[in-house]
């Protein structure tokens, strides 16, 4: 989950009124906040990815204002229509960056500490909505430094500029592969001969999207005009990042002027907002608390939406920013929060099904039983395990490996086809520990099947200086006789690297093999360094005691 | 302490209650124990406060060979004045009979004592009697002694045994150090005889051994399991090998979101699905895909085979398969992240989920079956809080108080499933959907701070925990 830094004076001051510290820490989570850490007055706060608006602490403000009740309903953007600023799209984008959207940010200011938020906001929205720059990407210009209009196009990787925190000029190529942000998000663009590029009328370089922007728009506390551009391969997306951003800005104190967009399917942004007809039944049903409608309408008000009343249902409307509402049901979950869930009271009715266990789970409980009856410990292992445990100490066949892919840790890399081998590694690590060691473990094993076979098997072990294969065949048919009356044999069988030769036999029951049994052979527990006799068994517990 | 007693103590207290202040040697005789067992026994019994040993050095005097003559024959001051009876001699001829040595002892000591005096010749000194000798301290020590041996206490006068010491070969001096053992006034009084009826040292250490059991985690999940059976739940077991669809796209996550990239989740090399769902419900999620994320969304990438993420997909894929009307369903079991393994985060580990279907399906039958099963789990500090999850709506978590860490601890997560899940496999009812994992309530049950702890089975901690 994405994290955001906060000031708790800078919060106070814009939620306004006579808000407490306290009051604002009460009432953080109930926007679906979790505060991380405090530390003095600096607090991080981790927002889910599906309300970007949060990334600031303008937009906590907003929601904070709300559930206090200081102030309620939409903060309504009118956007100037007026005025030269423009964008034409070229066709060549086309193939790679087909769509930009835009909008210019009058009369603010910003100080270092909201400019630090707003790069922040961008990186975490260029991870989310953006998928990483490649569905959208977003870049702030001091719009006071551009001559408009603007053309969105392609360049050749020769094209020169001067990228934003650099101080000399660099082609593309240079910037994509000397570059940070080159080296992470090049692949974005691939290798296209011709890569997107936005120019003001002064054949100035804006904006390499979606990589980096031009030095000449840096943004700085001097800054009074922004403009906003959004790139992409998906125009709701572009638009869906474009509406974040001019919601924080418009908190921040910013009016609106038009980007007029045009050419290759593109369009002005109208960032209008949703409406959508709530039938209040919802309310009862899915919450299970009974509201009037008009109570229901200042519960979405205080969740920043318009609502009111149309004969039996609610119209809401719904700012553009606001794209996690798809359904009514959203706003159902709006009107729990405007609500205040620390009021909805718990309800324990009573069940009217009898609960029941999976007959796995009873068998599984009936054998572990009877193994710590006859003296074993339960041990569990991981069903991923390292190639070293189940195959190489082991000498095991390991041509029918079930790899996972890119596993970040060397000791979970596949899925164990058999439990014997963790048991072994138990003990290596155990050889500091008084003797006898006697374990058992009960877990799925997996092989090649249609596409992956799971089945149930039960593994025992013991190591001790006497043990022998006949006090482990003494607890094998033990174990299957106690409960389940299942009368196993032993039959001599093939060589098999993990037993001692002439030790070692198959597990027959109703002339089915479902395992092995034996005394470990003394190369494989030296590979474990087990410096003790170690006998063991494994059956297959699938179709022998369930199905 | 034990008042239980070996034999060989219980005799070798006996004997010192008759008999105190008794050596080794004499206890052994006593007791006819041989002399190793006493000092064992005597040992024990001086640890348990019972016995005290005095150690003592005996210093005995017996005459040397020159004592021995002068005890017969006198010493040489007192055979000088046996010849000078009748009358004075010269030196001359009294070395004529006391020779060597003898001669100025003779006359050193005869003076010392005021006996002779020594006129000067011209070529000789001539020795007489001054006055009477009297019987000296020495000459009665010597006869004292004799042909004896005694102690020192015998000794009366300890002068004179320093002056005979001091000649050569006139005393041998022996000093013997020996012990001696008495009883402490506790031990005076014990009653030895209740050891005769069999008792025991009642606590004195054991060695150590350890009950068989099970796995405490496995103990947590199935405390946990009764506990929803209880409340009217049933359980259904699911592949941990699951198809992205029903891992993901069944639940309405689109194919590009963050949590299917390869580094948050475990894909199975060279694994696919051909047939993951049935083409009614391929084609019903794929359209709640397209319509609602906007994209283009494809079967191949539904295909691709997962370690699940969560136990929902078997929840879903079992509600979509029954079409149940009414029903409380859960599972639990191993599900799977790509994480780099710490002391808070496993690759692996244990899920429980469940879902209501039918009658009381709100959110506060939801809110209120949580508070049952904390409340069974001896949680009654809780509450809860809004949060996100891709898949329900609304969607809130539970909030347990521990007291210990004196914090609120996020604990189950919970909702009512979108509607863009349920409809597109066919369900018309409100599912309320709730789970979360396993190992965080087992670690505050068993105190542990790292959850590796569980699966390193490590003996030491399994048999204590």
């Amino acid at each position: 989950m994405p994290v955001v830094e906060l000031n708790i004076n800078r919060i106070k001051k814009l939620v306004s009124g006579n808000v407490t510290r306290k009051q604002i820490l009460d009432v953080l989570p109930f926007l679906g906040l979790d505060i991380e850490s405090e530390v003095g007055d600096e607090i991080r706060i981790e927002y889910s990815p599906n309300r970007p608006d949060y990334s600031t602490d303008y937009g906590i403000a907003t929601g904070l204002q709300g559930l206090l009740g200081i102030k309620k309903g939409i903060q309504k953007n009118i956007i100037k229509k007026k005025g030269k600023f423009a964008i034409k799209v070229d066709s060549s984008v086309t193939k790679i960056r087909p769509y930009v959207t835009g909008i210019i940010a009058t009369n603010g200011k910003l100080d270092d500490v909201a400019i630090k938020q707003l790069m922040n906001m961008q990186e975490d929205l260029h991870f989310g909505i953006g998928r990483k720059r490649k569905k959208s990407s977003i870049g702030l210009h001091d719009a006071d430094k551009i001559s408009f209009p603007l053309t969105y196009t392609t360049v050749s990787r020769e094209h020169k500029f001067i990228p934003l925190n650099g101080n000399t000029e660099q082609t593309i190529d240079e910037i994509l592969t000397k570059t940070e942000v080159g080296k992470d998000y090049g692949s974005v663009i691939e290798t296209a001969k011709n890569v997107p590029i936005i120019f003001d009328s002064e054949k100035n370089t804006i904006s390499f999207p979606p990589i980096i922007n031009s030095a000449l728009t840096t943004v700085t506390p001097n800054t009074k005009n922004i403009l906003i551009e959004v790139t992409g391969i998906d125009k709701e997306a572009a638009e869906d990042m474009l509406s974040v951003v001019v919601s924080i800005l418009q908190t921040a104190g910013f009016e609106f002027n038009e980007l007029k967009i045009s050419g290759n399917k593109n369009s002005t942004p109208q960032l209008k907002e949703k409406n959508m007809i709530y039938d209040p039944k919802f309310t009862s049903e899915i919450i299970g608390i009974e509201m009037s409608l008009s109570n229901m309408v200042t519960c979405l008000k205080k969740c920043r939406l318009d609502a009111s009343i149309k004969g039996k249902k609610i119209s809401c409307m719904i700012p553009r920013y606001r794209f996690d509402i798809f359904s009514p049901m959203d706003l159902t979950e709006e009107i729990a929060l405007g609500y205040g869930i620390a009021k909805i009271e718990p309800k324990l009715s009573p069940s009217t099904t009898i609960g029941q266990k999976n007959d796995v789970t009873i068998k599984t409980k009936l054998l572990s039983q009877t193994a710590v009856g006859l003296g074993f410990l339960e041990a569990m292992n991981s069903s991923l395990t390292s190639k070293k445990t189940l195959y190489e100490s082991t000498k095991r066949n390991s041509s029918e490996i079930i790899s996972v892919l890119d596993s970040k840790s060397q000791e979970h890399t596949i899925l164990r086809d058999s439990l014997l081998p963790s048991l072994l590694d138990n003990l290596s690590k155990n050889i500091h520990e008084s003797y006898p060691q006697k374990l058992f473990e009960t877990g799925v094993v997996f092989s090649k099947g249609k596409p992956i076979d799971e089945s149930t098997n039960l593994a025992v072990i013991i190591a001790h200086k006497d043990t022998n294969y006949s006090e482990i065949k003494a607890i094998m048919q033990s174990l299957l006789k106690t409960n389940f009356k299942i009368i196993s044999e032993t039959k001599t069988s093939q060589n098999q690297e993990l037993f001692a030769k002439g030790r070692h036999a198959d597990i027959f029951v109703n002339n089915n093999k479902i395992g092995e049994i034996g005394e470990i052979d003394s190369n494989i527990l030296e590979n474990f360094r087990i410096r003790t006799s170690v006998v063991g068994f494994e059956i297959k517990l699938s179709g022998l005691i369930f199905d | 302490m034990s008042q239980v007693f070996h034999d060989i103590e219980k005799k070798i207290l006996e004997t010192l209650q008759k008999l105190p202040n008794q050596t080794p040697e004499q206890l052994s005789k006593n007791t006819e124990l041989s002399i190793d067992q006493i000092r064992r026994g005597i040992e024990w019994l001086r640890l348990k406060d019972l016995a005290l040993v005095n150690e003592s050095e005996k210093i005995t005097f017996s005459l040397g060979p020159n004592g021995l003559d002068s005890f017969k024959n006198g010493l040489p001051e007192r055979k000088l004045i046996n010849l000078l009876k009748d009358k004075p001699k010269t030196f001359e001829e009294i070395r004529s009979v006391l020779s060597g040595a003898g001669f100025n002892v003779a006359i050193a000591n005869a003076k010392k004592n005021g006996w002779i005096k020594i006129e000067k010749n011209n070529s000789d000194s001539l020795v007489s009697i001054k006055e009477k000798p009297v019987e000296t301290p020495e000459e009665k020590l010597l006869s004292l002694i004799g042909e004896k041996t005694i102690s020192q206490e015998e000794v009366s006068n300890p002068l004179a045994m320093k002056i005979l010491l001091s000649r050569p070969n006139y005393i041998v001096q022996t000093s013997q150090k020996s012990k001696t053992v008495s009883l402490t006034d506790a031990a005076l009084s014990l009653d030895t005889s209740i050891s005769s009826s069999g008792a025991i040292d009642v606590e004195a250490d054991v060695p150590s051994v350890f009950a068989a059991r099970t796995h405490p985690l496995q103990d947590t999940i199935d405390e946990i399991r009764e506990i929803f059976v209880n409340l009217g739940f049933s359980e259904i077991l699911g592949n941990m090998t699951q198809s992205s669809f029903w891992n993901f796209d069944a639940l309405f996550t689109p194919q590009d979101h963050p949590a299917r990239e390869l580094q948050d989740t475990f894909y199975l090399e060279n694994t696919e699905s051909k047939n993951p769902a049935s083409s009614s419900q391929i084609k019903n999620v794929s359209s709640s895909h397209k319509k609602n994320w906007k994209y283009d969304w494809k079967l191949s990438e539904s295909q691709k085979m997962v370690l699940r993420t969560h136990t929902t997909c078997v929840t879903i894929k079992h509600l979509a398969e029954q079409k149940p009307d009414n029903a409380r369903i859960f599972s639990v079991g191993r599900v799977f992240r790509n994480e780099k393994v710490s002391y808070k985060h496993l690759v692996e580990f244990n899920q429980i989920e469940g879902i209501v279907i039918g009658n009381n399906t709100t959110l506060r039958d939801l809110m209120g079956i949580q508070k049952e099963f904390y409340k069974k789990l001896g949680l009654t500090k809780i509450k809860f809080w809004p949060t996100f999850f891709p898949y329900t709506e609304p969607s809130l978590q539970t909030m347990v108080y521990n007291e210990k860490l004196g914090k609120w601890i996020e604990l189950f997560g919970m909702g009512i499933f979108r509607p863009e899940v349920t409809k597109p496999l066919g369900i018309d009812k409100p599912v309320l959907a709730w789970g979360g994992g396993i190992e965080r309530i087992a670690m505050l049950k068993y105190e542990l701070d790292d959850v590796r702890e569980f699966y390193n089975n490590n003996l030491s901690w399994l048999r204590s925990a």
